[in-house]
């Protein structure tokens, strides 16, 4: 099947034409889905740019049409967001992208039955040979900075708990967590989590981060591991319909399967978009339609 | 989707499921007789004190016990579902309908009824409700014309999981030394794929870690040779638990193959879902057949049957009799003249009770307290 699947990728690439530049201003169209996306250098301190910094709005906008994920099943029917927009900078050391793109409702806020905003790019660790770009292949790992507006909304306002997402709830009594003191209530943290098994078992969804990007690494689709780095900042705001992410990262990293960007080399990238509210989450998604390339100035 | 041929014995016929067929070494299952369920919810805080107690598990149920026909936990779980998948028909004991791998939607793995926000917010909803107005003149029939019974639920770990197939990272998994099904706390995601294609709607999500939850077949406790909180807390002692094997398999002196595939009493919780549940409920005798039929399978009738004649059936009496009367698994029973006996893996007696109890008739008077008896309740 992975077989078939490159064979694939690289007729797409070949009918969209890897590695030739689109000379248009507006960079990208919908009709287009292979986009050829400039990093600009800036004399500035991309590990500090802004979310809304004056910066942006003289750097070049690409287009980024967005599709069904296709390739696992389940498949959405349709998917919410059909279009980013896509920025970016780098200052010889550090590389920033900068996403928008169209979404009528916020869901940053933890629910039982809701879903969180989300977005992500990915890199291939090596690009000889290119992995399948929705979520790489054995042995050919992708890296992927992934971003969910619950997590932003956890950094922006405290770690949100059954407490926030529900504060009308009642509850009698949490083992070891009481509502008195005296003796034999004092407890600590760490036995207190013992009855909340995501944080018992430290699971990197379960804890607060400093740092609202995610990294992971994968090789195919069901593999996605948290990598224990936190090399990616980001900023996120929602707004009038609209979400901006800014994603900032060091071009070099120390680290094995990470994504390697170099000054005056294309690197093959991709993109996702998940809407809460359509209830997007894991393969239910909205994926670019195939690699495409950022090029490091 | 493709999609494997596995071996449903529930439904006398091959099925589709999302992976080959591997069944455990053991199969992990709990008979309840709900004709003696009274709804008191023991099961439940049993459950709940010992599992479910943290923040984010407020409204997680692994076990709950819901009215039927019009409760459920989540609202409607069941009525959502069968109403998707729509009438269905069996050929005898033959499946000849569609389950819900078999009519999943294009590039589904699973048919999925989603439950709202709401509907997780009322475990005890249409708590005691009977079916219609009561009306004048009528008298009580078998079966009822109004009625009401209670069911109580965990996790069925299903032979066939819906949510460990519907899983995209296989953060479910199923044991083979016993068949409990659980979710990796370590590895989940919060997707909720399970939840959504769980038909018993049994995963669960935990707002405040981000990940589901599922009922652990209390694992600790099976690993010691023991039955589940919910069977050993059962004021009723309407459950047992054990074992089951498949139908050519039965050994007639486990009591679980007894119930269910010997005597066919004991049956599967909404077989044509087509997951395998390893949940068996003896019939409520008062009830109409075809609303059985479709909760039970075709075998209802039967089982109804059966369980009428229990009082001149010595085995099936004996065995009811032990359900809750020991916190040990059951291996094989043997019911002899007047008792009935249970035994572990390795034959040892664990438990032995009367058949019947003796009964004792006391004076209305007591004459060395000088006081007459009442019957308090």
């Amino acid at each position: 099947m992975i077989k078939k699947l490159t064979l694939y990728i690289v007729l797409t690439m070949m009918v969209f034409g890897v590695g030739q530049a689109f000379a248009e201003e507006v960079k990208g169209t919908a009709e287009k889905p292979f986009v050829e996306i400039t990093s600009y250098h800036k004399d500035t301190d991309v590990s500090k740019v802004g979310i809304n910094d004056n910066l942006w709005s003289g750097v070049a906008s690409y287009r980024q049409p967005l599709e069904k994920q296709y390739l696992v099943v389940p498949k959405p029917v349709e998917v919410g967001v059909k279009e980013l927009v896509v920025q970016s900078i780098n200052d010889g050391k550090y590389i920033a992208f900068r996403l928008v793109w169209k979404d009528a409702t916020e869901n940053s806020s933890i629910k039982v039955t809701g879903f969180s905003d989300a977005a992500a790019i990915e890199f291939p660790v090596k690009t000889d040979p290119l992995p399948q770009y929705i979520m790489g292949q054995t042995d050919m790992p992708v890296h992927i900075l992934y971003w969910r507006a619950w997590r932003s909304k956890d950094t922006k306002d405290g770690f949100q708990t059954i407490d926030t997402a529900y504060p009308n709830l009642t509850s009698d009594m949490y083992t070891f967590d009481y509502k008195v003191k005296g003796k034999g209530t004092e407890k600590t943290q760490e036995e207190k989590d013992m009855f909340i098994p995501g944080k018992a078992a430290v699971n990197p969804r379960s804890v607060p981060h400093k740092q609202i990007i995610e990294e992971l690494n994968a090789e195919g689709p069901g593999t996605l591991k948290t990598k224990n780095v936190e090399n990616t900042t980001g900023e996120s705001h929602w707004s009038d319909g609209t979400w901006t992410l800014v994603i900032r990262r060091p071009l070099k990293v120390d680290d094995a399967v990470s994504a390697q960007l170099v000054v005056g080399k294309k690197t093959p990238i991709a993109f996702a978009v998940w809407e809460g509210e359509r209830k997007e989450s894991a393969g239910r998604k909205a994926v670019s339609p195939s690699w495409a390339e950022v090029l490091v100035q | 989707m493709q999609m494997r041929k596995v071996y449903n014995w529930q439904l006398g016929r091959n099925a589709s499921y999302v992976y080959p067929q591997n069944r455990p070494k053991k199969q992990w299952a709990m008979v309840f007789d709900l004709n003696k369920c009274i709804a008191c919810q023991t099961c439940s805080l049993a459950c709940k004190t010992t599992w479910t107690s943290g923040r984010g598990q407020e409204y997680m149920y692994w076990n709950n016990v819901e009215t039927k026909p019009y409760g459920g936990y989540p609202t409607a779980w069941d009525m959502g579902i069968l109403s998707k998948l729509g009438m269905q028909d069996w050929d005898g004991n033959k499946y000849a309908g569609r389950t819900l791998f078999e009519a999943a939607e294009k590039d589904e793995k699973i048919l999925q009824h989603i439950a709202a926000e709401e509907d997780w917010a009322h475990p005890n909803i249409g708590e005691d409700e009977i079916t219609g107005m009561v009306g004048k003149g009528d008298y009580i029939t078998m079966p009822h014309k109004i009625w009401m019974f209670y069911l109580p639920r965990t996790c069925a770990h299903c032979t066939y999981p819906a949510c460990l197939s519907a899983c995209p990272r296989k953060a479910i998994y199923k044991r083979p030394e016993d068949g409990i099904v659980l979710v990796d706390q370590s590895r989940c995601r919060g997707y909720r794929e399970c939840v959504r294609a769980c038909p018993y709607k049994k995963p669960m999500f935990n707002a405040e870690t981000r990940i589901s939850e599922k009922c652990i077949g209390c694992y600790p406790k099976i690993e010691q040779g023991l039955m589940t909180q919910c069977i050993t807390n059962c004021i009723g002692r309407i459950r047992l638990g054990g074992f089951v094997n498949t139908p050519d398999k039965a050994v007639k002196e486990n009591p679980i193959d007894y119930l269910v595939h010997i005597r066919k009493l004991a049956l599967p919780l909404y077989p044509q879902f087509g997951t395998e549940p390893n949940l068996f409920y003896i019939p409520p005798i008062h009830v109409p057949t075809t609303y059985l039929k479709q909760m039970f399978g075709p075998q209802a009738e039967n089982a109804v049957k059966t369980y009428l004649e229990i009082r001149n059936d010595m085995t099936l009496k004996g065995l009811l009799v032990l359900f809750g009367s020991m916190e040990r698994i059951i291996s094989s029973f043997r019911v002899d003249g007047k008792t009935a006996a249970g035994f572990d893996e390795k034959g040892n007696e664990i438990v032995k009770v009367p058949v019947t109890e003796p009964t004792f008739i006391r004076e209305f008077y007591d004459a060395k307290l000088q006081a007459y008896r009442h019957n308090t309740p």
